[in-house]
């Protein structure tokens, strides 16, 4: 299954209005470090490639960058490990990519033979491998289905702000879900989607990461 | 052109049926068929087709479906595979009203048998007939003393409409429905749904009156679109058991959400969506569907009133566990039950109401009533251990005075015992009052009732 790079996953997302977190495709040292600056630090770095899927498996991902000494450290680092690990690989650039912070969830779908296409919705990052705490829907998902989604994954309390905890603004978190069922439905040559880890805090959420396949 | 409903209605309620197949060999699909359809003679003209017997269990046959001078409503086809599309062509000359193929040997044979499937399809698609099967036990509907299957028996007329795409789960829910008190509307074994598939079914039994309840045994739906369609709009209750539920989904995924969303998530999120009511086993099922087709939906919470103490404390348990409210009872309530008399002095003042086991027959009038009055509580679970002093007759009659005075809540009945229990629980039953043989089966029917 072919994937769409990097520009093109931010350029669909921007076309239905989901916020992807202040990232830029960089080729250079120079151009990395200049974003960094404009978006402030800390930063992180990430691999770039359609042809990889799990990024911190081949050594592609920094987080936390604080200074830029640190950053040029990181990317050099980033391209020598991935080189290493896997050395046919097509590479398109390192991310450098805003940090943000809050509860990471995930969002996906998968175009069903029967059904059409089916949303996933859960918490996310690695939590979606190990606790599998996700709830399924059949798009079109609307402002109330979504919200069912939200509030039946187990791990809702943590959405809430347990004890104390950020909240997450469900409000946007609902918007963002009924905006990825119409791309869902509208995009038809679209098979799979992930959008894993979404950063989801009190102002917004925003994707940190996102895979779509053709 | 004529609506699906209105063929539908003309194949559900067939003036004449001509049974292409017809043989009295014992031991035969055919003879089977012969059999149930000749039940319900009186209701309408059966016609037994087939060319190389004269007759058939007494009958004269007819060589050929066109052979038939009046009108065929109905045309069930109970002959080998091959032969099957020179018959319908047949029929299709005749201008049957619909067709039911019981043979087997088509699409889920492999190639060749979804060959021969798709030449039958074309020619009832392009004579504009209606067709059930292939690979089907056939439609059984007890109210009008319409048997055209090979199912052991026919099954007492009730409010449930099962619809399968199994058939031999059919005969033994059948087999095992013989037993029991409920009944059905309609049983339809729809097979390889060449034609005519589960939503068509779905969209006739919300019309159909003597339905209050709609059991599904799927395998794989057809058309999810249209599925989901119809389903949104049918307002009677659907429980449904889904085989195959295999684990994962493809083998080479390359997203989290392709892993993770398996055949089995997929198909509970769908029945989530649509309100319907996914059970896991057929004891489950026939639970529910008997809950659902008796009682009325539960709007509150829930009373238990209990003469032992165990049996009330594990029914609070599964409550809590499935998200029943048990209500506490209020002081006016309490105060009625201490009033009355009628209570033994180590009753237990709260819900679970524990009346004691020599309760009689007077002890439980009074504490169903005052229960029921409470607000709060929406239904009743009614448990009976039986004691030497038990009157499990009078017990029954008491319950069942109750619901007559509060249609509106459902009651359900653990009457638990043998020998000595069961005419209670005829009684009950035959008055559309549910008995359930132990703590969780009860609570979990009760859920249904508050849930669905």
């Amino acid at each position: 299954m072919e994937s769409l790079s990097f520009l093109e996953s931010k350029k669909l997302l921007e076309k239905y209005k989901i916020p992807f977190v202040k990232t830029k495709l960089c080729i250079s040292k120079k151009e990395a470090l200049d974003f960094a600056k404009s978006v402030g630090f800390p930063v992180a770095l990430k691999i770039s490639s359609s042809e990889i899927l799990h990024k911190t498996d081949v050594g592609g991902v920094k987080l936390g960058i604080e200074t830029e000494a640190d950053l040029g450290k990181a990317w050099d680092e980033i391209q020598k490990v991935v080189k290493q690990k896997v050395p046919k690989v097509k590479l398109e650039g390192i991310l450098v990519q805003e940090m943000v912070f809050g509860r990471e969830i995930a969002l996906g779908m998968k175009r069903d033979a029967i059904f059409g296409p089916v949303l996933m919705f859960g918490l996310g990052g690695i939590f979606v491998e190990v606790l599998k705490d996700v709830v399924f829907r059949v798009a079109p998902v609307d402002k109330k289905e979504a919200k069912n989604m939200i509030t039946q994954i187990k791990g809702f309390e943590i959405l809430k702000g347990f004890r104390g905890q950020e909240k997450v603004n469900l409000e946007k978190l609902t918007e963002i879900i009924t905006r990825f069922s119409k791309l869902s439905l509208l995009e038809k040559d679209l098979k799979e989607i992930d959008l894993n880890p979404i950063m989801a805090n009190e102002k917004g959420s925003y994707i940190l990461d996102a895979r779509f396949l053709l | 052109m004529i609506s699906k409903i209105k063929k539908l209605n003309r194949i559900f309620n067939p003036r004449t049926i001509a049974l292409i197949g017809a043989i009295d060999r014992p031991g035969s699909v055919g003879l089977g068929l012969c059999k149930n359809l000749l039940e319900g003679e009186m209701a309408r003209e059966i016609f037994f087709v087939n060319p190389y017997y004269k007759k058939v269990l007494g009958k004269n046959t007819y060589p050929f479906v066109t052979s038939i001078t009046k009108p065929v409503d109905l045309a069930i086809i109970a002959v080998p595979s091959e032969i099957v599309p020179r018959v319908i062509k047949e029929c299709c000359e005749k201008g049957v009203g619909g067709i039911i193929i019981i043979s087997s040997g088509f699409a889920e044979t492999g190639e060749s048998g979804k060959k021969l499937q798709e030449e039958v399809l074309g020619l009832t698609k392009e004579a504009n007939i209606l067709l059930i099967g292939p690979n089907c036990l056939g439609v059984i509907r007890p109210f009008i003393k319409l048997n055209a299957s090979f199912a052991p028996a026919t099954p007492k007329a009730g409010e449930i409409a099962f619809v399968s795409q199994s058939g031999a789960l059919i005969d033994s829910v059948v087999d095992r429905s013989l037993l029991e008190n409920y009944g059905f509307s309609n049983l339809i074994s729809y097979g390889n749904e060449a034609d005519l598939q589960l939503s068509d079914f779905l969209e006739w039994l919300e019309k159909d009156e003597k339905t209050k309840v709609i059991g599904v045994y799927l395998e794989a739906i057809k058309d999810g679109k249209r599925f989901m369609q119809v389903a949104r709009k049918i307002s009677k209750p659907i429980v449904i058991l889904k085989a195959g539920k295999t684990k994962s989904g493809a083998q080479a995924v390359s997203t989290h959400t392709a892993a993770l969303a398996g055949t089995w998530e997929v198909y509970s999120a769908v029945f989530k969506q649509l309100g319907m009511i996914e059970v896991e086993t057929t004891e489950e099922l026939f639970d529910a569907l008997k809950a659902l087709a008796w009682q009325p939906k539960c709007k509150g919470g829930v009373g238990i009133v209990t003469n032992g103490g165990g049996y009330g404390v594990l029914i609070a348990d599964f409550c809590e566990k499935f998200g029943i409210e048990l209500p506490e009872l209020k002081p006016e309530i309490l105060k009625r039950l201490e009033s009355s008399k009628a209570m033994h002095p180590a009753f237990s003042r709260k819900n679970p109401l524990d009346i004691v086991g020599d309760a009689l027959p007077e002890r439980y009038d009074v504490a169903l009533d005052t229960l029921l009055s409470q607000k709060e509580i929406g239904g009743l679970i009614v448990v009976q251990t039986f004691q030497i002093m038990t009157d499990t007759i009078s017990d029954a009659k008491v319950i069942i005075k109750a619901k007559a005075k509060y249609p509106q809540k459902p009651i359900l009945c653990m009457f638990v015992g043998g020998k000595f229990t069961n005419p209670g629980i005829e009684l009950l039953e035959k008055n559309k009052i549910p008995n359930y043989s132990d703590p969780k089966r009860t609570v979990l029917a009760m859920k249904m009732l508050v849930n669905y």
